[in-house]
């Protein structure tokens, strides 16, 4: 199969890269939205079904991020990047405090907590109006000042392969086997030497300081933050996405996110009824497809290559 | 079949009526009667309409305004469309999120291929898209969003046929020093709408003197009791309480307050900005609260209806058994004035309808429409600056909202006094 | 307040007044988020699984209760058991089609399982409630009219009423969980499935039982406040994280530490309001109350006050 993992690689690399010429503005405008959130997803695939830590406040560090990010750069006039660089380190760190505070707290606890977490800084943003101008809107500096949204999707398009190739490296390096133990038996980790705490304070500052990245490239695209990017929904959002992409792969949640970013557009016309599409598909996924969609469309396509193979095989030993 | 060329087309050489020419014309004028003025099937002229229509924004107000928007669509295109082609308005949901707003946005100018675009009602969604329109040269008329923002940035696509908060809050602060309240509590919803109009309700009370007392709410909320018996036995006592919501909630908290006996008592006056009173379900869930509420209205107040409103009024009560609010008022408008901007400047061409935009002087339900082209300040950019507003009065239960007394500005009073207290005569 | 002669008691009067109306307005909030979260914590006990969804059922259960009245004329007390009943159903079919798999060994990490499907289902619920019951709030009729004036203290009846209703479920609930068969066996399988398959009990009965029960008692607490706070799609989004903070300080699997701390909670938030130093803020910040109690205690001791410590499902 491995040639044809590789080729499929190449066409969607292809494809990604050749993207806005073959589409117009509006599926451009899409694209970066969806590169958004292949970074946000990606992440907390890392975070959750990887490392198995159970964080709901993930999109509170993308609002983070993106609030710090657009404050900087408005109090004190500092280039868009360094903002956003701002963002990431500023999400590290509270990132690293929660998962350090967060230590004793196991599975829906661990929930439960990052979702008061999140809900409690949604507050703040809300009702510090001087400060973050609350629900009517922040207004924040553009990445770019052009008519075209091509110079934005190529940085979102560098920063998910940035992204991707360190939370890859990660993973396939021993820091990796060390979170995959956590997940199985946090005991039985610390019981065979891991540094289980170390481990877990890494993880969310990782995977935070990837949402804060998410959201000042976000916030700066948009132009107009609000507080409703770290609601409670938009954390539904990207849990649905990495669950029906795959949420124990980095790669499928990746591809989970784009595929559904792109879906819920196409379904537009649907209104309502996507969002109970979605809700239905991640039910349905988790009932019946528990390792995502992607691992199930790739299980059947090793099927069908090994039905090919053996029919195959029997051919040649037929003549 | 009607053939292609329609009548008023046909091209007549100076001087010369060929027979034939005259004969085709006038058997498609006997014959138009009997077509009907339905336009044809021809090329239709595609508009957007932006607005929430599902949760976190205000879905209940939004929906109500794509019905007005459907029907203004409806009438135009029974009585031949406009340049005789028939118009068709594309629906986008934009949630009252800024990021679903420019997708939409997007959305409307690329795959839609609109030629303009009206509706809203979340100032920071229509900030939002109003870059979008600009970055294409796309036309918008801007429709229930009062942020001075949204003119004063001054782009020239944008048009906004609302108030600005500007013009609303000026008025109901101006009303409540007028009619004698000394102090006054403030419930505003946290959100642009909320904050705005606190901000501005605020500032005439400082001016004016009078004491308040100013708390923000969570659109979410339903349960106000415990803030409202703080206010109660707040030391000196209220005199006025003002509630700037619009979501779910405000409907608990005119009850809450009424059963708790804060507002409206005779030593507390009670109104409430954005909770829309026009809602099938106003009474049911106010109930005996409503009665004494005071609350705005961004429609022609009903001595000033014209047959046009009054017809609007009827078809959209029959069709959906309430009163048109003004936000619904603004989107059926907003319609019209792009039908009509389009029919001036005769194409459909972008810069062409924004021109003729510039000189609208249109008869919608809500009044006279023009705008203004002065920068200064700069919020009067593009703005209907005549936009309507009454503040009225329910006297009882279950009347409906053009009925109700109104008590400001004076010109349009219908009744003799400001406020009306509760056991008044 | 200026003061005069004689004034320092007045004031020390009025105060104890408005204290005291505030802690009783509290004390039926606080019973009727103890509702909820017996409901949570019994799904809990039993399941083993966090339900993010029990606001959505809480919210079906107003909606029930509305057209049972509003389509086939049920009075509105019957009402409250028309939608408790409903609720029971519904809870117990999302159970039999989505948690099934939480109760076979080939399923890993059964934790996660149960918080992503019971996410899935609220969103799925919250939306499609949307679509069915359109967007304007509705108001079920009062249950009684008028109000409880008593000196200062005024309260309408239908409050009175969900307050008195609710301690009501609540008994029934202890009583069921203490004094009959069924509920002794739930009781069995929350400390230990182990010993409780021992005795004999491991039936997938007693999940569903566990389920919809828990289900029903969030719909009847929306039945209960639909007329006091008219429904709308997304009601249920508050009361979750309440009933979250109630759980945890009560401690998961007490349902009496959940009654406790439901009343508790109730009456701070009211407390909060009434005495939080600036006014223009304490609205928004007493939501975050109970979200910060939650976060404390799970810091501080995760157990809560009554909890037992957490087994896990595995």
């Amino acid at each position: 199969m491995r040639p044809l993992s590789w080729c499929g690689g190449v066409v969607l690399a292809a494809a990604m890269l050749s993207f806005p010429f073959i589409v117009n503005g509006y599926w451009l405008s899409v694209g970066v939205l969806a590169m958004f959130y292949a970074i946000v997803t990606a992440s907390w695939a890392l975070l959750a079904g990887y490392a198995g830590q159970f964080s709901f406040g993930h999109m509170a560090f993308v609002s983070l991020g993106a609030y710090t990010s657009g404050l900087l750069v408005k109090w004190f006039g500092i280039p868009v990047p360094l903002g956003i660089a701002a963002g990431v380190a500023m999400c590290a760190v509270v990132g690293s405090g929660v998962g350090f505070v967060g230590l004793r707290m196991r599975g829906p606890y661990l929930a439960l907590f990052t979702v008061a977490f999140s809900e409690v800084l949604r507050i703040i943003f809300v009702s510090e109006v001087e400060i973050t101008g609350g629900s009517g809107g922040l207004e924040v500096a553009p990445l770019f000042h052009t008519r075209s949204d091509m110079p934005a999707y190529y940085t979102g398009v560098v920063l998910l392969a940035a992204s991707l190739a360190i939370m890859l490296a990660l993973v396939a390096s021993r820091w990796g086997l060390f979170f995959r133990a956590i997940r199985e038996n946090e005991d039985a980790a610390a019981a065979a030497g891991v540094k289980v705490l170390r481990f877990r304070v890494l993880a969310f500052a990782i995977a935070s300081a990837f949402a804060g990245l998410g959201g000042g490239f976000f916030g700066h695209y948009i132009g107009i933050l609000t507080p409703d990017i770290g609601s409670v929904d938009q954390m539904g959002l990207v849990v649905a996405m990495a669950v029906i992409g795959g949420a124990e792969s980095i790669l499928a949640a990746t591809l989970g996110a784009l595929g559904l970013e792109f879906l819920v557009e196409a379904l537009r016309s649907y209104g309502q009824w996507r969002l109970v599409l979605f809700g239905a598909l991640l039910l349905l996924t988790m009932r019946f497809a528990r390792n995502g969609l992607l691992a199930l469309a790739w299980q059947q396509m090793q099927r069908l290559d090994r039905l090919r193979r053996m029919t195959r095989l029997a051919a040649g030993a037929g003549e | 079949m009607p053939n292609q060329k329609s009548p008023e087309n046909a091209v007549v050489p100076a001087g010369r009526l060929p027979r034939r020419n005259v004969l085709t014309a006038a058997g498609a004028a006997a014959a138009l009667p009997l077509l009907g003025r339905r336009a044809r099937a021809a090329d239709p002229i595609r508009i957007g309409w932006v607005g929430p229509l599902s949760p976190p924004g205000g879905y209940a107000e939004g929906t109500n305004m794509k019905n007005a928007a459907a029907l203004a669509a409806e009438e135009v295109n029974a009585h031949g469309g406009v340049l005789g082609r028939p118009v068709e308005i594309t629906y986008a949901d934009t949630r009252g999120m800024p990021a679903e707003g420019r997708t939409a946005a997007e959305r409307l100018v690329q795959e839609d291929k609109v030629v303009a675009v009206f509706g809203e009602f979340h100032s920071p969604v229509a900030l939002a898209e109003m870059e979008v329109f600009h970055k294409y040269g796309i036309p918008f008329m801007a429709c229930d969003v009062w942020s001075d923002q949204i003119t004063a940035k001054g782009y020239p696509e944008v048009f906004r046929n609302a108030p600005a908060v500007s013009l609303i809050d000026v008025a109901i602060g101006q009303w409540m020093v007028a009619a004698g309240f000394k102090n006054v509590a403030i419930i505003a919803e946290k959100d642009d709408v909320g904050l705005s109009a606190r901000t501005i309700v605020q500032q005439e009370l400082t001016n004016a003197g009078v004491k308040f007392t100013a708390v923000d709410a969570d659109p979410n909320l339903t349960d106000f009791t415990a803030q409202i018996l703080r206010f109660k036995s707040a030391s000196p006592a209220y005199d006025f309480f003002i509630s700037i919501y619009a979501e779910a909630g405000a409907y608990p908290m005119i009850r809450q307050s009424h059963d708790l006996g804060f507002a409206p008592t005779p030593g507390c006056g009670i109104y409430n900005s954005g909770g829309e009173s026009v809602d099938p379900t106003f009474w049911q869930n106010v109930g005996e609260a409503g009665k004494y509420l005071v609350t705005e209205n961004v429609g022609l107040p009903k001595a000033a209806w014209t047959d046009k409103t009054k017809a609007f009024v009827a078809e959209y009560h029959k069709r959906y058994n309430a009163d048109p609010s003004g936000a619904v008022m603004e989107s059926y408008d907003g319609g019209g004035l792009l039908f009509d901007a389009i029919r001036r400047a005769g194409s459909t061409d972008a810069k062409a309808i924004i021109h003729a935009l510039e000189t609208t002087n249109y008869a919608g339900v809500r009044g006279q429409y023009s705008f203004s082209t002065s920068h200064e300040p700069a919020w009067h950019y593009h703005q209907f600056l005549n936009a309507p507003l009454t503040l009225l009065q329910y006297a009882e239960t279950n009347q409906g909202q053009a009925d109700a007394p109104i008590v400001w500005p004076r010109k349009f009073a219908t009744v003799p006094y400001l406020y009306k207290k509760p056991g008044a005569a | 307040m200026a003061s005069r002669p004689g004034m320092r008691d007045d004031a020390r009067g009025l105060m104890a007044d408005y204290l005291l109306i505030q802690a009783l307005n509290g004390l039926t909030v606080g019973i009727i988020y103890a509702v909820i979260a017996a409901g949570l914590t019994v799904i809990f006990s039993i399941l083993k699984i966090v339900n993010f969804a029990h606001g959505e059922f809480y919210m079906m259960g107003g909606y029930f209760s509305y057209f049972a009245i509003a389509l086939f004329g049920i009075p509105p007390l019957l009402a409250v058991v028309a939608a408790m009943l409903v609720s029971f159903a519904l809870s117990i079919v999302a159970e039999r089609t989505l948690l099934t798999p939480l109760y076979s060994p080939t399923t890993e990490r059964k934790g996660d399982y149960g918080i992503l499907v019971t996410f899935g289902i609220s969103i799925f619920l919250r939306n499609i409630a949307l679509i069915i019951y359109g967007p304007y709030p509705l108001r079920p009729p009062s249950f009684f009219s008028g109000a409880l004036i008593a000196g200062p203290l005024i309260m309408t009846w239908d409050r009175v009423f969900a307050g008195g209703a609710g301690i009501l479920l609540l008994i029934a609930l202890v009583w069921f969980m203490q004094r009959t068969p069924w509920g002794e066996a739930l009781n069995a399988v929350s400390q230990s499935r182990e010993s409780a398959a021992i005795v004999g009990i491991d039936d997938q009965r007693f999940y569903m039982l566990a389920f919809g029960l828990g289900g029903a008692l969030a719909g009847g607490a929306g039945a209960l406040v639909g007329p006091i706070y008219s429904l709308s799609p997304s009601m249920g989004l508050i009361p979750d994280t309440q009933a979250f903070a109630i759980v945890i300080l009560g401690g998961m699997g007490s349902v009496s530490g959940s009654i406790l701390a439901g009343l508790l909670i109730g009456v701070s938030e009211s407390m909060f309001v009434a005495l939080f130093p600036d006014p223009s803020r304490s609205l928004t910040y007493a939501q975050a109350f109970s979200l910060v109690i939650l976060m404390i205690v799970l810091l501080v001791r995760p157990t809560g006050l009554f909890g037992r410590v957490h087994t896990s499902m595995d």
